[in-house]
C-alpha cells in the first residue's frame, strides 16, 4: 500500500466517522465498532492515525463498552501528542467517571490517568479523590495506580492534594486486597522517588516497613491475589525483625507459601526466610534444608524461561551454600535437550558442590559432556572438570580423565585441556611427570587457539627437562612467527624460548636470536617491548636475566575468583530480581552514571578485545622511529664504554647475527654485567612490572588542561574525522580492583582526563576519554581515546586519536602512566 | 518491585508487531527495534530469554509462532514476568478457545486489547482469573452484569470481591442437571541412562488435571496414597494404614484454591473448586520409580562406512495394559546414505532432517520385547576421520492406567449442603518426559 493510497483511506475513514456521529439509526454501533476497529488496527501497525482524532472522539458518545474501551485505548495513545484535541475528551471521560456502571468508572478514572498531558492535571484531582472513596472496589484499585500515574505526569501536584497520605490510610483500611497492594506498589514507588528528589532519605518509606505495616500484610496474605501476594512478600522481605521469636513467628505463617503453584510467590517466600533468618547462622542453614525441594519441584515444571528465572536463583544459592545441596547432584545433570544457558549455569553448580563424596560421579557425568555437539558447553564441562581438580577432591583420577580428553583428538577439546593442565601443573607441579608424558604426545599441528597454543608454549619451556624434543617443537614456532596472528602466542614463545636458552643453551641459542630478531621487529607493542627487556637482560648476563625470566616458581595455592564476595552479597540482597538473573549488582546495570552519558549504540556486551584489531591499525612508523632510537642509545653506550663488552659472547646492538657465533656464557660476560647494571635505569624500572616499557619520551613533558570540556556531538564528530594515531596495550597490575567502571573514571579524572561515555559489563568495560592541551584555544588540542578493559584479566587497551598528532606519543605515555598508578594508588 | 513492564510487545516471527501496549513512559517508542536488530536478528536468538539492550531489560518467549517480549528498566522480578506471561497466555486462550498463535492475535486484536488493560495497570498485574475476567469482558458489547438490572446501581458485595480477585476462583449460583469431576493424574518421567544401563537420574512429575462440573459451593477432600498422609490418617483414626504401596512425595504445590494451612496441619487436600478445567496440583517424586521401558542398545560402527544398530525394548507394565505412540530416536552420523531395518513390530525409518532413525509402535503391549535392527549406510567423507559423538537415544509414548511413580487416588469426597449426587472419574496416565538412554 503506498502513501497516496493510505491517505485515502483515511479521508474515507474520517468521512464515515462523521456521518456516524450523529446517527441514532438502529444497527449504527456494529458499523462504528467495524470502522473502530480499522483504525485501532492501523494503530497497531504503526499507521499514525492522529488526524482522526476529532471524528472518533465525536463518535464516543455511545453505551457501547467495547466502543468506549477502543476509544479510550485510541484517545491514551494519542492524546500526548495532541494535548489541544486532548482536551475535548476530558469532558465525556468525566461524565464517566460518574456513570452508576463501578466498570465505566474505573475504565473512565483509568483512562483519564493515561492520558499524560501536563496541562490537565488538574482536571485529574476530583475524581481521584472520589475514586479512592468509591463504594466499589475496583474503581478504588484503578484510583490508586491513578495516584501514581499522578505523580508520574506530575509530582507536585500529586503531593501538594495529600495523596500519599490518603493512599497510607486506604493501605491500612480498605478491605479489598487488591486496593491494598495497589496503594502498597504505587506509595513505593513514590517514596523512592521523594527521596531521590528531595533530601535523599527514605524516612517515608522506611515507615512502610513498620511492624504494624508488615504485620498487617502477611495477616492478610491469603486474600491477594498471587501477583499481589509477589509484591507483599517483597515488601515484608525489608523489614527487620527485631528478635528470633518475631521471625519464627513470621516465618510460621508464610511456611505454606511455600507450596504455591506460582514460582514467583515461591521465590519471594524464600526471600523473605533467607532475609529473615540472616543474622542466625543455624536457622539460616535449616531455611537452605527447607526451600530445597520446592526450588526443584520449579526447575522441573512451566517453560524454559521460567526455569531459567528459577535456575539462576538456584545458581546463587548453591554458590552459597553448596554443602546443602551436595547430595542433590543428579539434579543439576543436563538433559540432552537444555538450552544451553541452562547447560551452563548446571555445569557450574555441579562445580560448586563437588565434594569428596560426589566428585567421581559429577566428573564422570562432566566427562560425558565433552563429547557434547554442543561445542560451547563441550568446552564449559571441560572447564568444570578442572576447576574440580584445582579444589582438591580426588585429583589423581581426575588428571587421568584431563589425559584421556587430550587422546579424544577433538581440537576444541584438546585447546581446552592444554590450558586446563597448564593451570593443574601451576598447582601441582607434582604431577608434572605423567601430564608431561601425555602432552609430549599432543602434535602441535592440531592446536590451533591462541589459548591453547599459549598454554602448550608455557608447558615447552617450563619443562624442557622432561620433553626431550622440546627446543623442536618450539623451533617450529619460531619459524612460523610471521604467521602467528596471537600476540598472547607471540608473548608467551618469547619467554619460553628464553627459558628453554637457561636449560639447553647449545639447542636453543639459535632459536633465541631468531624469537628476539622477529619479537623485536613485531609490530606489536608487548611483543615488541618484551623482546627488547629480554635483549636487555641478557645483554646484563645470563644468570641475571635467568633470575628475572625463570625464578624458582611457588606452586599457586589458590587462582583469583573472578567476582568478589562483596559482589556475591550486593546480589543476594537483591534477591527475586534481574540482579541476579545477570549475576551483578542492580547498579551495575541500571545507574545512568554507570552507563555513562551516552548510550553506545553498538552492542556493549560483545566489544572487540581481539588483538588482531590493534595489528591492523597500528602505526608502525612510530614504533619504529621509536625503536631505532633505543637500539641506537643501547648499542652506542655500549660504543661508549669502550672495550667493556668485549668479550666473545656479542650483544653488540641491533645487529642480531652476533647470534650465530655458538658460544656459552663466558666469563667475559660478568664483567660486562658489572659495568653495564648501573647505566640503564630505565630497564631496573621494567623489572617489577608486567606491561611493556614505555617507549623514552621523545617528546617534552606534555601537560594537561585540568577540566577540559568536549560536548557529546563534537566528540562523536571528531571521532569520526580522525584516524587513529596510536595504540596502547597495557595490563592493569590490580584487575581485580575494577569491579565497576566509577573508580577508574574517578582516577582518570584526578588527572584531567575526562571520560564521554562508558559503557559493558563486567568483566569487559569500554570507555571513550577525552582530555585537552593546557593552554590551547577551546575546541583544539583535544585527545580522544577508545578505551576497552577485561577487568578479569586486567588486559586493556587504547586507541588514541589526536587533533595535534605530534604530541600523540607524549599523551600515550601520560595515559599509560596514569593508568598505572591507578593500580598502585 | 514485582514487574513494573513498561511495555509488551506481540511479535511474529518476521519481527511485524501484532499488537503492544505501553504501561509506562520510561521507554522509547523504537524498543522494538531494538529488539529486532539486537535479538532477532543475530544468532544470539534463543541463546538467552533475558537480555539487555541500552539500560532496558527484554524479558521474551516464544509460544507457537509468536514471540512475547516484555520491557523493562528496572530491576524487575524476572521469575514474576514469565509467570505473568504465561498465565495470560492461558487467559487468551481460555478467551478464544485453542489455538494462541499469529492468526488467533489478528483475528481478536481488540478483545486482547482490552485485557492487556484489564490485566496490568501501569505495569503491575492485576487481575488475570479468567473466572472472574468473563463476567464483565464479554466482548458481545452489552453493559458489565451489574448493570444489567437498571434499578439495582450497587452490585451485591460479593460480586465486588469476586472482580477485584479476593475470592478469586468461583462464582456463586452454578447449576449443573448431572453433577460430574474428572480427574486426570497426568506423570511425565524423566530418565538419563547410561551406556551401561545404570540409571543416572530419573525423576518423575506429576500433575493433577480436575474438570469440575459441580452445582453450588462445594467443598471437596482429596486422598492419595502418599505416605504422609497416611501416616497421618492411622495417627488420627489409631489405626494402622492398610497395607499397600505408599508413596513418597518430594515436593507438592498446589492451586490457589487448596487450603494451605489444613494441608500443612492435617495433610489432606481440601479446597473449593473453580467452574471447569484447572490444575490442583503438581509434584515430583524421585523415589520408587517404576520405568516403563527399558532399552538396550548396541551400535557398532564397522569401518568408514558402515554402522549396526540394535535396539531392544522391552516393556515392564503390566500384561494387560499397553502403551500408546512409542517412538524410538537412534541418533545416527550426518553423513548417513540410507538404512536396511529390520522390526519385530511397527514401522522405521531414517529421518534425515532429525539425523535419526525413527521407530514407531502404536501400540506397544506390556511385559513384551520388541527389536529394531538397522544396517547403516555411511557416505565416505573426505574429511579425516573424526570420532562421532553420539547423542542419547530419546524415547516418547504414553501409558494410560498407569503411573511411574505409583501414586493412586483413594478417594474423593464432595460436600455441598443440598447434598447432590456426584458422579467421579479417574483417568491415569504416564507420559515421556525427556527419557533419554546414552549409546
Amino acid at each position: 500500500m503506498n502513501a497516496d493510497n493510505r491517505k485515502g483511506e483515511l479521508v474515507e475513514l474520517k468521512n464515515q466517522l462523521r456521518q456516524l456521529a450523529g446517527s441514532r439509526a438502529p444497527g449504527v454501533e456494529d458499523v462504528k465498532r467495524e470502522l473502530y476497529k480499522k483504525v485501532i488496527s492501523y494503530m497497531t501497525i504503526g499507521i499514525d492515525v492522529s488526524s482522526l482524532f476529532g471524528e472518533m472522539v465525536m463518535c464516543s458518545a455511545t453505551s457501547d463498552l467495547v466502543l468506549k474501551k477502543m476509544c479510550y485505548l485510541y484517545v491514551g495513545n494519542y492524546a500526548r501528542g495532541h494535548p489541544d484535541l486532548a482536551l475535548l475528551t476530558i469532558n465525556f471521560l468525566q461524565k464517566d467517571c460518574h456513570d452508576e456502571d463501578p466498570m465505566i468508572r474505573g475504565l473512565a478514572l483509568r483512562s483519564l490517568c493515561s492520558l499524560r498531558v501536563m496541562n490537565l492535571v488538574e482536571y485529574l484531582v476530583g475524581p481521584l479523590h472520589a475514586g479512592l472513596k468509591d463504594s466499589n472496589g475496583y474503581v478504588r484499585t484503578v484510583a490508586a495506580m491513578g495516584v501514581l500515574k499522578l505523580y508520574h505526569i506530575s509530582p507536585s501536584s500529586c503531593t501538594d492534594n495529600d495523596f500519599p497520605a490518603t493512599l497510607k490510610t486506604q493501605l491500612l483500611q480498605d478491605s479489598d486486597a487488591q486496593v491494598v497492594a495497589n496503594c502498597l506498589c504505587a506509595l513505593q514507588e513514590i517514596y523512592l522517588a521523594e527521596a531521590s528528589r528531595s533530601d535523599g532519605s527514605l524516612k517515608d518509606r522506611d515507615s512502610l516497613y513498620t511492624t504494624s505495616v508488615i504485620y498487617l500484610l502477611i495477616n492478610r496474605i491469603k486474600d491477594f491475589s498471587e501477583w499481589a501476594q509477589c509484591l507483599v512478600l517483597d515488601v515484608v522481605s525489608k523489614y527487620v525483625s527485631s528478635n528470633p521469636e518475631e521471625s519464627f513467628k513470621m516465618m510460621d505463617i508464610l511456611e505454606d507459601r511455600l507450596q504455591h503453584a506460582n514460582s514467583a510467590v515461591v521465590l519471594a517466600t524464600i526471600k523473605v526466610f533467607l532475609h529473615l533468618t540472616l543474622s542466625m547462622a543455624d536457622i539460616h542453614q535449616q531455611v537452605y534444608e527447607r526451600i530445597k525441594a520446592p526450588l526443584l519441584t520449579l526447575v522441573s515444571s512451566g517453560s524454559v524461561e521460567q526455569s531459567y528465572a528459577v535456575i539462576s536463583h538456584l545458581h546463587l544459592l548453591v554458590l552459597r551454600a553448596p554443602t546443602v545441596f551436595a547430595s542433590e547432584y543428579k539434579h543439576f545433570y543436563c538433559r540432552y535437550s537444555d538450552p544451553s544457558y541452562v547447560k551452563k549455569l548446571k555445569l557450574e553448580m555441579l562445580t560448586a558442590i563437588a565434594n569428596e563424596s560426589n566428585t567421581y560421579e559429577i566428573v564422570t557425568e562432566l566427562c560425558e559432556y565433552a563429547a557434547n555437539v554442543d561445542v560451547a558447553i563441550a568446552r564449559e564441562s571441560i572447564r568444570a572438570v578442572g576447576k574440580i581438580a584445582l579444589q582438591q577432591y580426588d585429583v589423581n583420577a581426575i588428571v587421568d580423565r584431563l589425559l584421556q580428553f587430550l587422546e579424544m583428538e577433538k581440537d576444541y577439546v584438546t585447546a581446552e585441556t592444554l590450558v586446563l593442565v597448564k593451570d593443574l601443573l601451576r598447582k601441582y607441579p607434582q604431577w608434572s611427570h605423567d601430564c608431561i608424558a601425555v602432552v609430549g604426545n599432543v602434535s602441535s599441528k592440531n592446536v590451533t587457539e591462541p589459548k591453547a597454543k599459549a598454554a602448550l608454549v608455557w608447558m615447552l619451556g617450563e619443562y624442557a627437562y622432561d620433553m626431550l624434543d622440546a627446543p623442536y617443537v618450539l623451533e617450529g614456532f619460531v619459524e612460523n612467527w610471521a604467521e602467528e596472528e596471537s600476540a598472547e602466542v607471540r608473548l608467551e614463545l618469547l619467554t619460553a624460548v628464553t627459558k628453554i636458552f637457561f636449560k639447553r643453551p647449545p639447542e636453543s641459542i639459535k632459536m633465541l636470536g631468531a624469537a628476539l630478531a622477529a619479537g623485536l621487529a613485531d609490530a606489536h607493542q608487548d611483543v615488541h617491548d618484551r623482546a627488547l627487556l629480554y635483549y636487555r637482560l641478557l645483554q646484563q648476563g645470563v644468570e641475571i636475566a635467568e633470575r628475572v625470566v625463570n625464578p624458582p616458581k611457588q606452586a599457586v595455592s589458590v587462582f583469583a575468583d573472578t567476582q568478589s564476595s562483596e559482589i556475591r552479597d550486593r546480589i543476594f540482597d537483591e534477591f527475586n530480581s534481574l540482579a541476579v538473573v545477570y549475576q551483578e549488582p542492580s547498579y551495575m546495570f541500571l545507574d545512568k552514571e554507570h552507563r555513562g552519558p551516552i548510550e553506545l549504540t553498538e552492542d556493549t556486551g560483545i566489544l572487540p578485545m581481539d588483538s588482531k584489531l590493534s595489528d591492523d591499525v597500528l602505526p608502525s612508523q612510530h614504533v619504529e622511529a621509536n625503536d631505532n632510537d633505543l637500539l641506537l642509545s643501547a648499542s652506542e653506550r655500549e660504543e661508549s664504554r669502550g672495550g667493556v663488552g668485549n668479550g666473545s659472547y656479542a650483544y653488540s646492538g641491533p645487529d642480531l647475527s652476533g647470534f650465530d657465533t655458538p658460544s656459552p656464557a663466558a666469563p667475559s660476560n660478568n664483567a660486562s654485567l658489572s659495568s653495564t647494571s648501573h647505566t640503564s635505569p630505565a630497564i631496573d624500572d621494567l623489572l617489577g612490572l608486567t606491561f611493556p616499557a614505555a617507549p623514552v619520551p621523545t617528546s617534552p613533558s606534555l601537560k594537561l588542561k585540568p577540566k577540559p570540556l568536549l560536548d557529546p556531538a563534537t566528540f562523536q564528530r571528531k571521532w569520526s574525522q580522525l584516524t587513529i594515531a596510536s595504540t596502547l596495550d597495557h595490563t592493569l597490575s590490580q584487575p581485580a580492583a575494577l569491579p565497576s567502571p566509577q573508580p577508574l573514571l574517578r582516577h582518570m579524572q584526578a588527572h584531567s582526563i575526562e571520560c564521554m561515555a562508558s559503557g559493558g559489563q563486567a568483566p569487559k568495560f569500554k570507555f571513550f576519554f577525552f582530555a585537552q592541551v593546557a593552554d590551547s584555544p577551546p575546541s583544539t588540542g583535544f585527545f580522544l581515546v577508545e578505551f576497552v578493559v577485561n577487568t578479569s584479566s586486567g588486559i586493556s587497551q587504547a586507541k588514541v586519536k589526536a587533533d595535534n598528532a605530534d604530541l600523540v606519543t607524549a599523551f600515550g605515555n601520560l595515559f599509560v602512566s596514569t593508568l598505572r598508578k591507578f593500580g598502585s594508588s | 518491585m514485582p514487574v513494573a513492564a513498561s511495555a509488551i510487545y506481540f511479535l511474529n516471527l518476521r519481527g511485524d508487531v501484532l499488537i503492544n501496549r505501553m504501561y509506562r513512559d520510561d521507554v522509547g517508542g523504537n524498543m522494538v527495534d531494538a529488539f529486532r536488530t539486537h535479538i532477532m536478528q543475530t544468532k544470539d536468538l534463543g541463546t538467552c530469554p533475558v537480555r539487555q539492550i541500552g539500560g532496558c531489560s527484554f524479558l521474551y518467549m516464544r509460544i507457537s509462532n509468536v514471540y512475547i517480549v516484555t520491557v523493562v528498566s528496572t530491576n524487575a522480578n524476572a521469575a514474576c514476568a514469565f509467570k505473568f506471561v504465561v498465565e495470560a497466555v492461558a487467559l487468551f486462550k481460555s478467551y478464544f478457545g485453542g489455538a494462541f498463535d499469529e492468526d488467533a492475535i489478528r483475528n481478536n486484536f481488540v478483545l486482547i486489547y482490552e485485557l492487556l488493560d484489564e490485566i496490568m495497570d501501569f505495569g503491575y498485574p492485576q487481575n488475570l482469573s479468567p473466572e472472574i475476567l468473563k463476567l464483565y469482558i464479554t466482548q458481545e458489547g452489552v453493559r458489565s452484569p451489574f448493570s444489567s438490572k437498571p434499578q439495582d446501581s450497587r452490585p451485591p458485595a460479593n460480586a465486588t470481591l469476586q472482580v477485584t480477585g479476593a475470592v478469586g476462583w468461583r462464582r456463586e449460583g452454578l447449576v449443573y442437571k448431572k453433577n460430574e469431576v474428572f480427574l486426570d493424574i497426568v506423570e511425565s518421567v524423566n530418565l538419563l541412562m547410561s551406556q551401561k544401563g545404570t540409571t543416572l537420574r530419573c525423576d518423575v512429575t506429576g500433575k493433577i488435571l480436575m474438570k469440575c462440573f459441580l452445582s453450588g459451593m462445594p467443598d471437596l477432600k482429596l486422598g492419595l496414597n502418599d505416605k504422609i498422609g497416611l501416616e497421618k490418617e492411622a495417627q488420627v483414626k489409631a489405626r494402622p494404614s492398610r497395607s499397600g504401596k505408599t508413596i513418597e512425595l518430594d515436593d507438592v504445590t498446589f492451586h490457589q484454591c487448596v487450603n494451605l494451612t489444613r494441608f500443612n496441619t492435617e495433610k489432606t487436600v481440601s479446597f473449593v473448586p473453580p467452574d471447569g478445567e484447572f490444575e490442583l496440583m503438581k509434584y515430583r517424586i524421585t523415589e520408587g520409580i517404576n520405568l516403563p521401558f527399558r532399552v538396550l542398545p548396541s551400535i557398532k560402527e564397522l569401518g568408514r562406512t558402515r554402522m549396526e544398530v540394535n535396539v531392544k525394548v522391552k516393556s515392564v507394565f503390566g500384561a494387560k495394559m499397553f502403551a500408546l505412540g512409542v517412538v524410538v530416536k537412534v541418533p545416527v552420523p550426518k553423513n548417513t546414505a540410507k538404512a536396511n531395518f529390520q522390526v519385530t513390530a511397527g514401522k522405521a525409518k531414517y529421518n534425515a532432517a532429525l539425523d535419526c532413525l525413527v521407530w514407531k509402535v502404536r501400540k506397544f503391549p506390556g511385559q513384551t520385547e520388541l527389536t529394531m535392527s538397522a544396517e547403516v549406510e555411511l557416505i565416505s567423507t573426505m574429511v579425516e576421520k573424526k570420532s562421532w559423538t553420539r547423542p542419547p537415544i530419546q524415547m516418547e509414548f504414553q501409558v494410560p492406567m498407569f503411573t511411574a511413580s505409583g501414586l493412586r487416588v483413594r478417594f474423593l469426597k464432595v460436600w455441598e449442603k443440598s447434598g447432590y449426587n456426584t458422579v467421579e472419574w479417574v483417568r491415569y496416565i504416564t507420559r515421556a518426559g525427556s527419557y533419554e538412554i546414552r549409546c
